[in-house]
């Protein structure tokens, strides 16, 4: 073990001498914290607008004169979509989802204005997001650094002296995996600084130890294939080879290919049709607007029975109100009920891709990092859930409002002139039924259990390079031997 | 002179030359096989929609007594086919919007719902074609490329080789003769799914264009690089650096400048601002909506008396004055995205791999251009939309199921 660790601290001297060994340690210093400087900066600056923005859509609403409690209803509310803290480092699906959403009586509507919206087109690769910095980056500096690490000695004869003066071949190979996993973890520096920062954000300690840990382990996958490619190489140029072919293929290659498989094996019907469904299924429901809608007929003899009435002008609560609440809860369960079928088809698309992890370690760690980051498709959900969820709230509040505090004469009466109008109004008091939005990541233990089957996954490559190294370290004693 | 097809024999006989150039000939099939049928899938889901958006809007207009409500339910599809050449490049199509379902109400809070799909399959790119000649096709370069003169000096037949080429020009030749293989197998697949998919010829060629100027620019690249240079690594160490830099390097730091120095304004406030002007209007006086509204549309000035509390022809005046009130701030995003764009142009002069991109997804109508043109044919629908009902709606034309069998229709724009 002591001589692994001398191997390795020679290691690191070779580099430090080598002019292309610094140069790259040094580059990618310089990249890793840029990426994290910029990404910080914007994600900050998005975090604060939207806010603010959220602020003020909710001041506006609770502003508004009094009014018609309907007219609240299509007045609407928005709601915005705060960051994750861990965003700073991985802003996951951020770009590709809107950030806004429109809430208003008996739609669900779409999130609108994602960043990728309004930026500048410059294709995939143009996101120097931090996280994409530790997944594609900074393996091909370990490459650039490591992949003579065992083949140099071979070419130059010095294994065979290293290993005939007593140093196990075991040694020599974890000797170098040490040197590259120990110039990874250095370049970790500032990812768990930046990482540290969204403790005081609100994120909980587990989950940023367990993204570290994450990024770690594949770091250390690199290291440990790094080191494997090049114990069986009989020459560095060979060893550059293949390794750069498989950087290409696990970093390059394997997202686009995954995403475009994921999307040719699942299609998924567009919102368009999912909404033209919802709207064919409502068509024998009630119209909430028309309180004299057949549909209706049996929720009024319901309330006729239960307050002892026979007619609609002698019910204690406003019977129009109690419709537009009864006909929002139909519908609503009808709606969700389409959204959720939509968003079990974009989960399989996204499984199809997850499980595709098995070809490139880099679509393990990237899906772990953005499932703990809090910015995966899962936690896109999981805000239109909560978007859902604040729109039914402060529409069923309002219609409440309208059946409670609104008389069924004024109401029925609305148009007769402008007076009659005024006094179908309640005051601005009742818009205090909205309550303030916070979208929040899931907790943090939600969080961890659906990152574990990535690092799962990260395990089995690691133990993976590690069995591979480990032989072709052995193999080529051998063949020194012979 | 015999080396041509000499030459041609050792390439075939290469492992290296065998291996690079049946992986570049797969990548490329599957990237123009996954683009066809993608295109294909999206004709098929406009032909589907447009016909339940039909169905849906006839069943709600048989119901519709006024026009007001006529104009209310009619919902109509508006869509931008794939072009034939879709298939080469999915540019901006993964993440915005190409489909919009829009009716009478104001515009401006329709045309920024994005019908998008799953985001984490948006967030990988797609394997297109375009994708394969502006990214991959630099990379098998460089594999084909770098050891050709070191790898001689190793098997230590450089200098015979040198001493007997009496024309000069034999690694030029090499060089020239693996890149074409390579173009013709990146190429192939290209050109047969542009036949199957009936492209023009003008597209087609400029796709071929943005692959050859791709693959001679590397070319040069690698041989200029390899003369200089003698040891195989790092040759490519220096090609896969360049590669970095004009692949990955160029673009981050043009979208970072581009977009620090053109900003854009914030689509939150857009519709903060649109909604505030149209739910307003209800506790307006009536004139306050229909003086400008009538600004716009002077025809219609000895209609606009609203004598009710509610009248449909006051409702729809709100509707477009609240599209009005958003018209400089709506200007300006849609200025800025043209901006960004042009200016990510200058960029890509830089970078190859920008540019190539760009001019193929500029031939197959996925670019940032053929979005906004997009937006601009569902505006003129919208516009013409409301000539037809305003008419209804101000009372100069009698409401009836017959003069609603004219609603227009929606037909795409071509560019």
């Amino acid at each position: 073990m002591n001589a692994a660790f001398l191997v390795a601290a020679d290691e690191w001297r070779f580099w430090l001498r080598s002019k292309l060994g610094l140069a790259a340690i040094i580059l990618a210093l310089l990249v890793t914290v840029t990426s994290l400087v910029a990404n910080a900066s914007r994600i900050s600056a998005a975090a604060e607008s939207r806010a603010q923005l959220q602020a003020v859509a909710e001041e506006t609403f609770k502003n508004q004169p009094a009014r018609h409690p309907h007219r609240m209803v299509h007045y609407g509310h928005y709601v915005f979509r705060a960051p994750a803290p861990l965003a700073v480092v991985d802003p996951g699906v951020d770009p590709y989802t809107g950030t806004v959403m429109f809430l208003e009586g008996h739609h669900q509507n779409s999130a609108t204005f994602a960043p990728f919206f309004s930026a500048a087109q410059a294709g995939v690769f143009a996101r120097l997001t931090p996280a994409m910095t530790y997944q594609v980056l900074i393996p091909l500096v370990l490459i650039i650094v490591g992949f003579a690490s065992l083949a140099r000695e071979r070419e130059g004869g010095t294994d065979r002296q290293l290993l005939t003066s007593g140093l196990a071949p075991c040694d020599l190979w974890l000797g170098k995996v040490l040197a590259l996993a120990g110039l990874g973890g250095l370049l970790l520096l500032p990812l768990a600084f930046v990482s540290i920062q969204a403790l005081s954000m609100g994120e909980g300690a587990g989950a940023v130890s367990a993204f570290l840990l994450g990024y770690a382990v594949y770091l250390l996958i690199w290291a440990l294939l790094i080191a494997a490619v090049s114990a069986g190489s009989r020459q560095a140029s060979g060893a550059l080879l293949t390794l750069m072919s498989l950087w290409l293929l696990f970093c390059v290659v394997a997202p686009p290919f995954a995403a475009s498989v994921a999307t040719a094996s699942a299609p998924m019907a567009s919102k368009i049709e999912t909404d033209l469904a919802v709207a064919k299924a409502l068509r024998t429901a009630g119209d909430g607007h028309n309180a004299n809608d057949p549909a209706f007929n049996r929720l009024r003899s319901n309330l006729f029975e239960q307050y002892g009435v026979d007619r609609v002008e002698d019910l204690p609560v406003n019977f129009r109100g109690v419709v537009a609440e009864a006909a929002e809860a139909d519908l609503t369960d009808t709606m969700n009920s389409f959204a959720d079928e939509t968003m079990q088809a974009e989960m399989a698309q996204s499984s199809i891709q997850q499980a595709l992890s098995f070809i490139s370690p880099q679509l393990a760690v990237r899906h772990f990092s953005m499932s703990l980051a809090g910015t995966d498709l899962r936690q896109h959900h999981r805000f239109l859930h909560e978007a859902e969820n604040a729109r039914f709230d402060f529409v069923q509040g309002l219609n409440r409002v309208h059946a409670e505090e609104l008389s069924y004469d004024a109401d029925i009466n609305r148009n007769a002139s402008a007076e009659a109008g005024q006094r179908a109004r309640v005051s601005a008091e009742n818009w205090r039924v909205l309550n303030a939005f916070s979208f929040e990541p899931a907790p943090a233990g939600q969080r961890l259990a659906s990152a574990t089957p990535y690092l799962f996954v990260l395990a089995v490559w690691t133990a993976l390079c590690a069995f591979v190294g480990i032989s072709r370290a052995k193999d080529r004693a051998e063949a020194a031997d012979a | 002179m015999p080396s041509l097809k000499n030459e041609l024999w050792l390439a075939s006989r290469d492992r290296l030359v065998q291996a690079t150039v049946l992986v570049a000939f797969v990548l490329s099939a599957v990237a123009v096989i996954v683009g066809l049928n993608t295109s294909h899938q999206q004709r098929m889901l406009i032909e589907r929609v447009d016909a339940a958006v039909a169905e849906d809007r006839a069943y709600v207009l048989a119901q519709q007594s006024d026009p007001g409500g006529a104009a209310y339910y009619a919902y109509h599809f508006t869509y931008d086919p794939p072009s034939p050449l879709a298939f080469a490049a999915q540019g901006t199509r993964g993440s915005l919007p190409w489909k919009h379902r829009v009716r009478m109400l104001a515009l401006e809070g329709q045309i920024y719902e994005a019908d998008t799909g799953n985001p984490e399959l948006a967030m990988g790119g797609r394997l297109d074609f375009a994708f394969v000649v502006a990214v991959l096709v630099p990379i098998f370069l460089i594999v084909l490329l770098y050891d050709g003169q070191a790898g001689e000096r190793r098997g230590r037949r450089f200098e015979l080789l040198v001493a007997t080429d009496q024309q000069g020009g034999l690694f030029a030749l090499r060089a020239i003769l693996r890149a074409g293989l390579l173009f013709a197998a990146v190429g192939a697949p290209f050109l047969l799914g542009a036949v199957i998919s009936g492209a023009g010829l003008g597209g087609t060629l400029t796709v071929l264009g943005a692959l050859g100027l791709n693959v001679v620019f590397w070319a040069v690249c690698c041989a200029f690089v390899a003369l200089r240079l003698s040891s195989g690594p790092t040759v490519a160490a220096t090609l896969i650096g360049l590669w970095l830099t004009l692949a990955l390097a160029v673009p981050t730091a043009g979208k970072l400048l581009v977009e620090g120095t053109i900003p854009v304004p914030v689509g939150g406030e857009l519709l903060l601002t649109q909604r505030e002007a149209v739910n307003d209007a209800w506790d307006l006086p009536k004139e306050a909506t229909m003086k400008p509204f009538v600004e716009h549309h002077p025809e219609w000035a000895p209609y606009a008396d609203i004598s009710l509390g509610f009248e449909w022809k006051w409702y729809y005046a709100f509707q477009q004055v609240g599209d009005q009130t958003v018209e400089d701030q709506s200007k300006a995003l849609r200025e800025g995205i043209a901006a960004r764009d042009r200016m990510m142009g200058t960029v890509a002069l830089l970078s190859p791999t920008l540019l190539s991109e760009r001019l193929i997804s500029q031939a197959a109508e996925t670019d940032v251009a053929a979005y906004q043109a997009y937006e601009r044919c569902v505006r003129d629908f919208h516009r013409e939309l409301r000539m037809f009902h305003y008419p209804m709606l101000f009372e100069t034309k009698p409401f009836s199921q017959e003069a609603m069998a004219e609603l227009p229709s929606f037909t795409p724009c071509t560019q």
